[in-house]
């Protein structure tokens, strides 16, 4: 009976208390530049990330509209006619790191990220790599892949097409800490 | 008895991740709702016809305004359609700091040298419901005549406008403004006005309806409280188009007044109906 009621906690234990980390400023960049034009890059600096340490699961989520552009009218463009984000606000990530563990977490630091990017309500899976490193307190998650304009139906007219990359770099610079 | 505590136990275990799943996107969503977000700009030239709008221009940018009023319609061939009797204002307004916008223009109505200054109170977010704008703007009416007006003091070429800017974004096609509005004209002139109203009070209103991403159909409306019965000018009003390509924002619009400063259309609107356009450019 001892041994069961101990197994019990140790699976509550595991299951109940498993931690999470989270941030809520994170770093999402991306870039669409051309050579020769005017770079075409913004900021977003307050991306929420939430990662479940116990099975690896991450979801993130932002605003389209905390996206910074160096240029306001640029930002209003973005928002206005490429992105629609009055009715699409909001941009989300979830998926999950393959065979994550954080207490193996120094010996191996790079894990397949695999999961559903949903931007403008157009869903696509994503698979990139992702780097993970553990100070104290802190967990530093970073991550780069492309996506195209074309993936979540954006159109973009003849006249900026050429200013405008095919393909677009995102790039993620998580610092997430413990969730309490 | 204990198997069967057991059994509900685990299976109360086995359970709790599957619900811990799920839950994991919407306590992200619980965190995400309290951040601070702005809603899209309600309005996308600094203008909806004549009328400012909530818009200002982002920190270094230079806009350009070219506008122009054409005469009344109603001459018909004789102007071809008003063409003839334009008036243009030149207009240049720049940001030094974000969120504050001034400019100068130059009217041929009057001659009139305008400077303005714009500055964001509260911008529209998930925190509060409405964008609210300050506007102040001097005229000075380059025009009058000492010969014609012996007594001519030099504040008397001056005119005032304060104005409150109050724009909803209610829907991605739908914004809304309202503008109380406080004019003071220096001059009055009683060979055209019955009586002297140096201190004028009016409310504007405007509006936009997005027919594309790029294209909005603008009108708005000014009722002046402090206008006699009797007074020969009427409410100015404006109705048009917005069409924006990239850097440029083309409003063509039918108004009733001749002039595009807020002291000289709120006060002075002649009444007849003229085409005019403004083109936005900026640098």
């Amino acid at each position: 009976m001892k041994k069961i009621l101990f197994l019990l906690l140790l699976i509550y234990g595991t299951s109940c208390f498993s931690q999470k980390y989270f941030t809520r400023t994170g770093a999402t960049d991306f870039k669409a530049s051309v050579d020769f034009f005017e770079p075409i890059e913004a900021k977003n600096k307050s991306t929420t990330v939430l990662l479940k340490t116990s099975t690896g699961e991450i979801v993130a989520q932002l605003f389209m509209t905390a996206f910074q552009f160096k240029i306001g009218l640029m930002q209003e463009h973005f928002n206005e006619n490429y992105m629609e984000s009055y009715t699409y606000p909001k941009a989300t990530f979830k998926g999950k790191l393959v065979d994550f563990n954080l207490s193996t977490i120094d010996k191996k630091s790079n894990y397949t990220l695999k999961g559903i990017l949903t931007i403008r309500g157009i869903s696509k899976e994503i698979t990139t790599t992702a780097s993970l490193k553990k100070d104290k307190k802190q967990l530093t998650f970073k991550a780069n892949f492309s996506v195209t304009p074309k993936d979540f139906e954006i159109e973009i007219p003849a006249i900026v097409r050429k200013k405008i990359a095919k393909k677009v770099d995102i790039s993620l610079d998580y610092v997430l800490e413990k969730k309490v | 008895m204990k198997r069967i505590l057991v059994f509900l136990n685990l299976l109360f275990v086995c359970s709790f991740p599957l619900l811990a799943q799920n839950d994991l996107m919407e306590e992200l969503n619980e965190e995400t709702e309290t951040n601070l977000t702005f809603d899209p700009l309600a309005f996308k030239a600094m203008k909806i016809g004549n009328l400012q709008s909530t818009k200002i221009g982002d920190k270094g940018d230079l806009y350009l305004y070219v506008s122009h009023r054409f005469g009344p319609l109603k001459n018909g061939f004789d102007t071809f359609f008003g063409l003839d009797n334009a008036i243009t204002k030149i207009q240049l307004a720049y940001s030094f700091w974000n969120g504050v916008q001034l400019s100068v223009s130059r009217e041929s109505y009057n001659r009139t040298l305008a400077s303005a200054l714009k500055f964001m109170l509260v911008k529209q977010s998930n925190r509060f419901p409405l964008t609210i704008v300050g506007y102040s703007t001097i005229n000075i009416n380059t025009l009058l005549d000492e010969n014609n007006f012996p007594e001519l003091q030099p504040s008397d070429r001056y005119s005032y406008a304060n104005q409150l800017l109050i724009s909803r974004r209610f829907s991605n096609n739908f914004s809304l403004e309202l503008a109380p509005s406080y004019v003071r004209q220096n001059l009055q002139d009683l060979n055209i006005v019955a009586q002297a109203q140096h201190n004028q009070f009016a409310m504007g209103f405007g509006g936009r309806l997005k027919m594309s991403k790029r294209m909005s159909l603008n009108a708005e409306y000014i009722h002046n409280f402090s206008r006699p019965s009797n007074s020969p000018f009427s409410d100015a009003f404006a109705f048009g188009v917005d069409i924006e390509t990239g850097g440029h924002v083309f409003q063509l619009l039918f108004t009733n007044a001749q002039s595009t400063n807020e002291p000289a259309f709120i006060s002075y609107a002649e009444g007849d109906l003229v085409f005019g356009f403004n083109i936005v450019r900026v640098f």
